[in-house]
């Protein structure tokens, strides 16, 4: 009894110590992600605050107690990036149109200049005047010295100016100098310095600066941009730029990422240079997934029918037959990437050619389902001879009565049953190796593909392969349409696994 | 005699010729990496002389941070493996036997979330993961510790289900006496549920280690200093299309590698197919 309770007090003591530690833990986050500004990560960890202290508090929470952490994570990680999936499909989310509308602003405006006419520049030196962030700028051909900061500009006697045997000026009185980590640290060279109004002076590197003067005008009210050389107006276009009312191939960069609802949607389907290459990899993707299932499968039945009877050695060849579903598959697909390479790979010494096999479509292809077939048999060689247990021997003894022959016993009674018993393993397989990214990838890139004419996919690339591409490939990186494509594959796979799923429930209503 | 080829040959025949597919390209890595050329051309399907010189540079070498990589593979794995299975299990203890509203909505939740493949939702991982690193540089993308929080959500979907699973078929008989003895659902989730579970736990777990061991392309988006990275991605850079020069080192890793794996898969193979059979409902 008092032993019981201590051990209450202790798990007591524990409880409370990990709940405050938690709270301490994320509402350190939580703040400083107000802080930088992201409100709704935020707000997320604010409500697990909430959440976890009530859950854990109260007595009438039970159910949640067991589970909140894992709902935590599954929201987090899982749920939020679906849903923030769906949410980036519908955006104009690529290169170019990366960040929010307030940072593009910020950014156009810092990179709208123009040098003068004449190219100006100045040596200077980058320091502080009046604890105010200054240059001091040795205008030699006009044998002139100042000091600028970013509102004024003060003319200094040369006499009292320190200068170099080039001219340069090195020190003024009460100018301080920096050092070069001083100046990295500070954002003194990011700073525009007073010139003459129109134009200011901008650090080139830590002893130039040059004359420029501000070539854009953001005009608020009316949110559009004018230039101050051209007068022409940039308008927002509601498809993350600004583009020039007169030149529409004029746009400002950078954009933003800017909702456009469908659009990405709508180019799946109707945009050539987005629809062609989708229903080839999409047609691959089928045949890959199916030609898998099927060798997998007509390799693996094989071999649990050749193994079905107590023959000598059994035990040894299964033991060898499951090393290559026991091998981390990452390191078996490295493996055969070096065993196919054209000039010194085992496959073309064995068959003394010279095969390019990851530069030939057809060979490439065929190079991909090999591997998947060495990677996958083993699998179904271990189900299928389960299931071949599993089929009672009454009734192939009855078969063999009614006078059938072993071919006919298999093909008429074995093989539909075992298909039966198997179709949603199956299904399962065939939803995976739909979204077999790691062999794609690892083996051969997804490639051939012909990159000098810029295009993405690849004779191997699968959907999910090819949506890898989009969005982190070297070209332009799409995660608008990488993320329609994926909200696609979703409804694939999902329609796919829900088929598998209502099978087997079927299945298990018969036994 | 006759009879015994008739009957038998052809099965020995598929055997061998099987098991000498499925031996080929691993007889040919453990070739190379003990040979001292370390080149992928095979010279001879017979060792002449064995050299551990690849095997060598693996931890010699400056450029192959090799015991980290494997250091920060088994850490890796081996923390997501235990801690998922600490927290589906008890999401499964509750799916499975208390009542509570929303529940049917919970698992059909469940069963279409654990269908999504984790990598379909990779760019928007990317993207939430770069903006957890602006103000949380320890956790964003480029960490591990982020990686490993990836790693636990993607596994809950997953390892609830397998378990949910394996808890209802535990008669409710004993968790329904242990409650009429007077047991909280806490008591009865520690004293009951738990030692009853817990070789399967241990199965589940080995499984997820497995998994995430295995795992390769989170692991490649999120790990982009070299002495961050686990084993696959460093070798996978590593190797890096250039085959000819650093295949013997390589084989020599992968081998080592994979001893680790190879060793628990087998020990746990008749759960494994058992399980997957029995999952198979889980698509």
């Amino acid at each position: 009894m008092l032993s019981g309770l201590i051990r209450g007090k202790v798990a007591l003591f524990i409880k409370i110590a990990l709940i405050a530690l938690s709270t301490a833990v994320l509402l350190t986050l939580s703040q400083s992600a107000f802080a930088k500004g992201e409100y709704v990560i935020a707000g997320f960890l604010f409500i697990v605050i909430l959440l976890v202290n009530y859950t854990y508090f109260s007595k009438r929470t039970v159910p949640l107690k067991f589970f909140l952490p894992g709902i935590i994570l599954l929201t987090a990680f899982v749920l939020t990036p679906i849903l923030y999936t769906l949410v980036m499909s519908t955006y104009n989310y690529k290169t170019g149109n990366y960040i929010s509308k307030e940072e593009a602003l910020g950014r156009i405006q810092a990179l709208a200049l123009e040098q003068d006419e004449d190219a100006t520049a100045f040596d200077i030196v980058v320091g502080e005047y009046q604890s105010s962030p200054a240059i001091l700028v040795s205008d030699i051909n006009n044998n002139a010295y100042f000091i600028s900061t970013p509102e004024q500009r003060v003319p200094l006697d040369k006499a009292r100016v320190e200068i170099d045997e080039y001219q340069v000026a090195q020190s003024a009185e009460g100018f301080t100098a920096l050092d070069s980590g001083e100046i990295s640290s500070s954002d003194a060279a990011k700073k525009r310095y007073f010139f003459d109004g129109t134009y200011f002076i901008v650090v080139e590197n830590l002893n130039v600066g040059a004359v420029f003067r501000q070539s854009l005008e953001y005009l608020p009210e009316q949110d559009v941009f004018r230039s101050l050389i051209t007068g022409d107006i940039y308008r927002d276009n509601n498809n993350g730029n600004y583009v020039n009312e007169n030149n529409k191939d004029d746009f400002l960069e950078p954009g933003w990422r800017d909702p456009s609802w469908f659009t990405n949607y709508i180019r799946l389907f109707n945009d050539e240079r987005v629809r062609d290459p989708l229903i080839s990899v999409f047609i691959w993707t089928v045949v890959f997934a199916t030609l898998t299932v099927i060798t997998q499968f007509a390799f693996g039945l094989l071999l649990a029918l050749a193994l079905n009877k107590p023959i000598r050695g059994r035990r040894f060849y299964r033991s060898i037959l499951v090393l290559p579903y026991a091998m981390p598959s990452v390191m078996s697909i490295l493996i055969w990437g070096g065993m196919f390479n054209t000039e010194f790979g085992a496959i073309n010494e064995i068959l003394g050619r010279d095969i390019a096999w990851f530069q030939d479509p057809t060979f490439a292809r065929v190079a991909v389902i090999l591997v998947n077939l060495w990677l996958g048999f083993p699998y179904f060689y271990l189900v299928s001879s389960g299931s071949l247990q599993a089929i009672p021997s009454e009734l192939l003894e009855a078969a063999a009565i009614d006078g059938a022959n072993p071919r006919q016993i298999f093909r008429k009674v074995t093989l539909p049953l075992l298909l039966q018993i198997l179709s949603p393993l199956l299904i399962a397989s065939f939803a995976f190796n739909f979204n077999n990214f790691n062999l794609i990838y690892l083996l051969t890139g997804g490639g051939p593909r012909n990159q000098l004419d810029g295009e993405i996919a690849g004779a191997t690339d699968i959907l999910i392969s090819y949506t890898y591409q989009i969005a982190f490939g070297n070209n332009l990186q799409d995660l608008g349409l990488a993320s329609a494509i994926s909200v696609l594959i979703f409804f694939l796979v999902a329609s796919i696994s829900l088929y598998g799923v209502r099978k087997s429930k079927v299945l298990e209503s018969f036994s | 005699m006759t009879r015994w080829l008739k009957e038998n040959l052809w099965r020995h025949i598929t055997g061998v010729v099987m098991c000498l597919f499925a031996l080929f390209p691993l007889y040919l890595v453990v070739l190379s990496s003990f040979n001292e050329s370390g080149s992928l051309q095979v010279t001879s399907f017979i060792p002449k002389d064995i050299s551990f010189a690849n095997y060598k540079v693996l931890f010699n070498d400056e450029r192959i941070p090799y015991l980290t990589w494997m250091k920060n593979s088994l850490m890796i794995s081996g923390f997501v493996a235990i801690a998922s299975v600490i927290i589906g299990a008890a999401s499964a203890f509750a799916f499975s036997r208390l009542r509570f509203k929303g529940k049917r909505f919970g698992i059909q939740l469940l069963l279409l979330i654990q269908m999504f493949p984790a990598i379909l939702a990779l760019s928007a991982l990317y993207v939430i993961m770069e903006r957890v690193y602006k103000f949380a540089p320890g956790l964003g993308i480029g960490t591990q510790m982020g990686l490993v929080l990836v790693y636990l959500g993607g596994a809950m979907g997953v390892n609830i289900w397998l378990l949910k699973g394996f808890v209802d078929s535990i008669p409710a008989e004993l968790d329904e006496a242990a409650k009429i003895d007077g047991a909280s659902a806490m008591q009865t989730y520690w004293q009951i549920f738990v030692p009853l579970a817990a070789p399967v736990l241990a199965v589940v777990s080995l499984l997820s280690f497995i998994g995430t061991f295995n795992e390769f392309i989170l692991a490649r988006l999120f790990l982009i200093e070299v002495e961050t990275r686990t084993v696959a991605v460093g070798l996978q850079q590593f190797i890096g299309g250039q085959f000819s020069e650093n295949w013997g080192p390589f084989a020599a890793g992968s081998i080592i590698a994979s001893i680790p794996i190879v060793i628990i898969f087998l020990s746990l193979q008749k759960y494994i197919v058992s399980g997957l059979t029995a999952g198979s409902v889980k698509g």
